[in-house]
């Protein structure tokens, strides 16, 4: 192999990494929980933002060339924790809208909205984030620290990403498999129930929502830094559903189905026409990846909307003892609820 | 004084625009109850189905007749066609989201690999203006003003009056009941997607008149102003559309004006979440939250 294909290469296993963990946090959201969150990208992106600002010089460092809060020149790795801690407490406010019972078509749209004003604001507030023409010259984790040719930087932050992935593997699957796992797939499945059992639907949701979040924001973090830019027109609504795609081809659910969506989504797709002979415009291809996303997400919501791996059906049995009803309807109250 | 007459006159101009997209848009969410989230995708189409057919065409009208003809082709293949496949195959209320999201992405960005990258210029009619107490007004402006009036009436007299109007109710209020009364719901509904279709592309070209450029995604930005109006009026009800459109057309153009130009569609899309969060059946209209979605 060239040095230039295995760096290509490696830099394709970050972008893996990085879509891998923000696939996993919208699964927590979407496939666990069910929350339709279809302004999951302002959670990416507000993590990308706080480790631009945790990690630059205060503006008139760089010659004052571009204007925005704060920039603290904190150490790696503070900028990726803070974009954790700045992705789960947007959680908040937006579960404020996220988690109201709406119709679900009402909610999506509510979703929508949401993430274009975000993207709206960032643009007309040119004092907070630069504005349209976004952050540039973010500084890379241990850079000046560590002294390698590029081809070794991008080992070292590959490592990184697969270390942030086994992190966020750790999380989503312990999650997944708790107590708090079971109540939130029951929440999903029979709101009403969950609500008899006497626990509170949306104070679950509220705190999957934040998990989720706390997630998509060092992916953010991790893919700002990877790229040293951040601009609005990085982070467009259709970004959300470059993920929900992935899910859906996937299987929503199960880490191992987000895993292959992340895979063949938005490496597969997004990669490989890079790759197609040249043709029309430059651009062209970009928005033709578009329709191709489009006509996937229509093509498995028609043909297989449980995706390629679906989620394991979870049947509960009352153990050895073959009990009857009504001792089985109290086995698995405790079990949802996740009393011992 | 004449920035309180210009945010007048051109929150009315914004608001005529507005209206003709929502009540087509409400007028079809209240007979199908599928919240068409491609929209805005399909009025971006309609621009360019006009550009690519008449080009710069002189008449306004003609111009108007393509658009509306495109619009309605188009939404009754997205909608009757597609969507109602999906409906017939059980899709739920997210899951119809997705799919008129999906079928929004690929309009929007089919569109955009065939413009490429620049913005397309466009303009139809005379370029007269008139001048009304210091604030000037394009003859477009004025046009669109007038369809809109006629549009908002004859949806009023088609609904009021006529007996495919009374059908159309009969199907938003209950399919199984309107079945009983010999009215069909899936012609009905057809014929909703074809009259809300042509609505949209009127709006579309009388919007790429109105801003004399358009790209791939003036129609999918246009669309949330557009249906915060139809929610902010109570969705399915083309009455609270009119109103909602007003309200909306008026408060964008005071914000544009007095804090940036940037803020026009944020004042309406913050209007939209504010609705959507504290009351969600809008101004006028009873809350649809236990309609089911039929095919």
């Amino acid at each position: 192999m060239t040095s230039g294909l295995v760096y290509y290469l490696s830099g394709l296993a970050i972008l893996l990494g990085i879509n891998l963990i923000a696939i996993w946090g919208l699964d927590l959201q979407f496939g666990l929980a069910g929350i339709n969150n279809f302004a999951y990208i302002v959670f990416q992106a507000a993590g990308g933002y706080a480790a631009a600002l945790f990690a630059l010089k205060p503006a008139k460092a760089y010659g004052g060339f571009e204007t925005y809060l704060g920039g603290f020149n904190l150490p790696f790795p503070l900028p990726l924790i803070g974009a954790a801690a700045v992705g789960g407490l947007l959680a908040v406010p937006v579960g404020l809208i996220a988690i109201r019972r709406l119709r679900a078509d009402y909610q999506a749209m509510a979703m929508l909205v949401l993430s274009l004003i975000a993207t709206g604001l960032a643009e007309a507030q040119t004092g907070l984030v630069n504005g349209p023409t976004g952050l540039a010259l973010i500084p890379q984790p241990l850079v000046g620290i560590v002294h390698v040719t590029p081809l070794g930087y991008n080992w070292i932050f590959l490592g990184l990403t697969a270390g942030c992935c086994a992190l966020a593997w750790w999380v989503a699957h312990g999650i997944s498999r708790s107590p708090f796992g079971r109540l939130l797939r029951a929440v999903r499945d029979s709101e009403s129930a969950v609500a008899a059992l006497g626990r509170n639907p949306d104070a679950l949701r509220m705190k999957v929502l934040i998990a989720g979040g706390a997630l998509a924001g060092p992916s953010g973090g991790l893919l700002v830094e990877y790229v040293t830019a951040w601009g609005p027109s990085s982070w467009l609504y259709p970004e959300t559903f470059l993920f929900f795609t992935a899910l859906i081809v996937g299987g929503k659910g199960n880490l191992a189905g987000g895993a292959l969506g992340a895979l063949l989504v938005p490496i597969g797709i997004v990669e490989a026409s890079r790759h197609l002979p040249a043709f029309g415009y430059p651009g062209m291809i970009d928005s033709l990846d578009w329709v191709v996303i489009g006509a996937c997400l229509l093509v498995f919501l028609w043909f297989r909307p449980n995706g390629l791996l679906p989620e394991r059906k979870r049947v509960f049995r009352a153990g050895r003892q073959q009990a009857g009803g009504t001792q089985v309807s109290g086995a698995f109250a405790q079990r949802l609820t996740g009393s011992r | 004084m004449t920035l309180l007459l210009s945010i007048i006159i051109f929150g009315v101009y914004s608001a005529a625009l507005l209206a003709i997209g929502a009540v087509g848009f409400t007028l079809q969410f209240g007979v199908t109850n599928v919240l068409n989230l491609a929209f805005g995708s399909i009025l971006t189409a309609c621009i360019f189905a006009e550009y690519g057919l008449t080009g710069h065409s002189t008449n306004l009208w003609i111009a108007m007749a393509v658009g509306a003809a495109s619009g309605a082709v188009l939404s009754l293949l997205i909608g009757h066609v597609v969507v109602g496949a999906f409906l017939r195959r059980g899709a739920t209320g997210f899951g119809i989201a997705m799919v008129t999201i999906a079928i929004s992405l690929m309009v929007q960005f089919g569109l955009e690999a065939i413009q490429g990258p620049d913005i397309l210029s466009y303009s139809a009619g005379s370029q007269a203006t008139m001048n009304i107490g210091g604030v000037v007004l394009s003859s477009g402006q004025l046009t669109t003003i007038i369809v809109a009036v006629l549009a908002m009436a004859a949806v009023q007299v088609l609904l009021r009056m006529t007996k495919f109007g009374l059908a159309m109710r009969a199907t938003a209020a209950d399919v199984s009941l309107a079945r009983t009364c010999a009215v069909s719901p899936a012609r009905t509904r057809a014929v909703t997607w074809l009259i809300s279709g042509a609505l949209c592309g009127i709006c579309g070209v009388l919007l790429g008149i109105g801003e004399g450029s358009f790209s791939a995604s003036t129609g999918s930005d246009f669309f949330i102003t557009l249906a915060a109006a139809a929610v902010l009026g109570g969705i399915g009800k083309p009455a609270g559309a009119m109103i909602g459109a007003l309200i909306i057309g008026i408060v964008s153009q005071a914000a544009a004006a007095v804090i940036a130009p940037s803020y026009k569609t944020i004042a309406a899309w913050v209007i939209l979440i504010a609705v959507l969060v504290l009351r969600p059946q809008g101004i006028l209209a009873e809350f649809a939250a236990d309609r089911e979605l039929v095919a």
